[in-house]
């Protein structure tokens, strides 16, 4: 009984290992698609991966109020309140560039 | 308690390094479709948990990119520029089957390959992408599409209708009908139209577009119109389903649309037909009468099939479009789900983000962003958040957005295909 157990556990206890990005904050994962995780030749998106969580926080807030002009970053970061976007800012600062 | 105690000591014994577990321990996850969705999630998963066995089955080993595939019929790039290999999937630990899924059994968790060989999965993903709707549009089949290409499929087709409209004479009218919806890239055919009028502009001035449409409203409208009246006055004729737009039919001999109203005769016909999910999707029971495929709208696993998940432009994902970003966005969701799923954990409730530039000149982006979380069953769209690059744009925006665009078609592809 416990044979036919095994392989059923063993993926369980492989797969609750180290999760790294499997933790991110919901909508942490989206960012991605316009800022390269690694330095991507021949961007104007800024890399926002190990930068600052305040700073980021900062930025998310000033392009929420609409104080700091952008393209896409007013209207994506008012989906998001001030307990989400320091979710997010505190996981990107944590992530190794 | 007995199980658990044997357990441990069995780990123990074992060292539990994942290089010495057997195979038998690796929970295998396969990917049908190496488009944005499925390398994504392949890539994903590897990333997220290295001990998994992710088998990506993909027949092409060049992916054509559908987005920027536009850029290509005005001459701004050149289709090599919109190919993408394997390389980085395979080298992120991915198995990359070169072959087509021919079948998938929900019930025995197997999938059919080309050579009649079966793989088994704990948990499938599936992202086919889309099919045409042959025989939804009378005279419209794979024969007219040589005639008359979709180029809704970047690749072949791509470079076909570009050399036709190379091969027109100024004066010469294109003629493009755009379906109705949902379909793939909601904001392409009129990003379409804007860049052929800009090509045509320069090199065949004389020559008009004429755009037959199955709706009355598109994807940024208002950014559209206004950039045609702009740059391309009196090229460009949007004619919408209330004036007749809906084609009923197309000869491919004669090269003629015909609407409710009017027959419209083409120097160059571009046809974007109706669509639904990648056929493989109707095979395995997840796509239902609509041709597209139900999901939950946490891990996207099919209702009507357990332990298959389906994303990207063949799943029906609420106010979400069919779009490139928002098939890598749903990816990671779902692979962070599935993770979650084989380790006995919830996966939790996601945000996602979709954001969309389109071209309406060279150097004048316009976009549209949202912000969706599930509500109700579905994806929904965060009130308040997401919307349009605004009417009147101030500090050179329009050019901003152009650029912003071409960075974003580099992340992206970098991080689908490594």
């Amino acid at each position: 009984m416990h044979r036919a157990l095994l392989p059923g556990l063993a993926s369980m206890i492989l797969l609750a290992g180290p999760a790294t990005a499997a933790d991110a904050p919901p909508g942490a994962s989206s960012c991605s698609g316009c800022h390269a995780p690694k330095a991507v030749a021949d961007t104007v998106i800024p890399h926002i991966v190990g930068r600052k969580a305040a700073d980021i926080v900062t930025f998310m807030r000033e392009y929420r109020s609409g104080a700091w002009p952008s393209s896409v970053m007013g209207r994506i970061a008012k989906g998001f309140d001030d307990q989400q976007t320091e979710a997010i800012a505190a996981w990107f600062a944590a992530q190794p560039e | 308690m007995a199980t658990r105690r044997h357990f441990l000591k069995l780990t123990a014994a074992a060292g539990l390094a994942p290089a010495v577990v057997s195979a038998q321990g690796r929970a295998k996850v396969i990917v049908i479709g190496g488009g944005f969705g499925g390398a994504t999630a392949a890539r994903a998963l590897k990333a997220l948990q290295p001990a998994l066995d992710v088998t990506l089955i993909e027949p092409n080993p060049v992916y054509t990119s559908c987005p920027f595939s536009n850029s290509v019929l005005a001459d701004l790039r050149e289709i090599d520029q919109q190919r993408f290999r394997y390389d980085g999937v395979k080298g992120a630990g991915v198995t990359v089957a070169e072959t087509s899924a021919t079948a998938v059994d929900a019930e025995t968790k197997t999938v059919t390959l080309a050579d009649g060989s079966k793989l088994s999965y704990d948990r499938l993903v599936m992202t086919p992408g889309i099919d045409f709707n042959w025989g939804a549009l009378p005279g419209y089949d794979e024969a007219a599409a040589q005639k008359m290409p979709h180029a809704w499929k970047a690749g072949a087709q791509t470079v076909l209708l570009r050399q036709q409209l190379q091969a027109m004479d100024d004066g010469g009218l294109v003629v493009m009908s755009a379906p109705a919806n949902p379909f793939r890239c909601p904001p392409g055919p009129y990003e379409r139209a804007s860049l052929i009028a800009y090509w045509l502009k320069i090199w065949k001035p004389k020559s008009k577009l004429l755009l037959l449409d199955a709706k009355d409203a598109f994807s940024k409208q208002r950014l559209f119109q206004n950039g045609w009246a702009q740059l391309y006055p009196g090229m460009i004729e949007w004619v919408p389903l209330s004036q007749g737009g809906k084609v009923t039919s197309v000869d491919p001999a004669t090269l003629t649309l015909t609407t409710e109203f009017a027959t419209h005769k083409a120097a160059v016909a571009n046809v974007i037909p109706p669509q639904k999910a990648g056929a493989i999707a109707a095979q395995a029971g997840v796509a239902d009468r609509t041709g597209w495929c139900p999901v939950e709208p946490i891990a996207f696993e099919s209702t009507l099939r357990p332990n298959i998940h389906v994303l990207g432009d063949a799943a029906i994902m609420g106010g979400m479009p069919k779009s490139a970003f928002a098939a890598n966005a749903q990816a990671k969701v779902c692979a962070a789900a599935i993770v979650s799923l084989l380790a006995g954990a919830r996966p939790q409730a996601p945000i996602l983000i979709n954001t969309c530039y389109s071209l309406v000149a060279a150097d004048y982006g316009i976009s549209i962003a949202g912000v969706y979380r599930p509500d109700k069953g579905q994806l929904t769209d965060i009130p308040g958040a997401g919307g349009t690059s605004p009417l009147e744009a101030v500090g050179g925006l329009r050019g901003q957005e152009a650029l912003y665009a071409s960075s974003w078609f580099r992340t992206i592809t970098a991080e689908t295909f490594g």
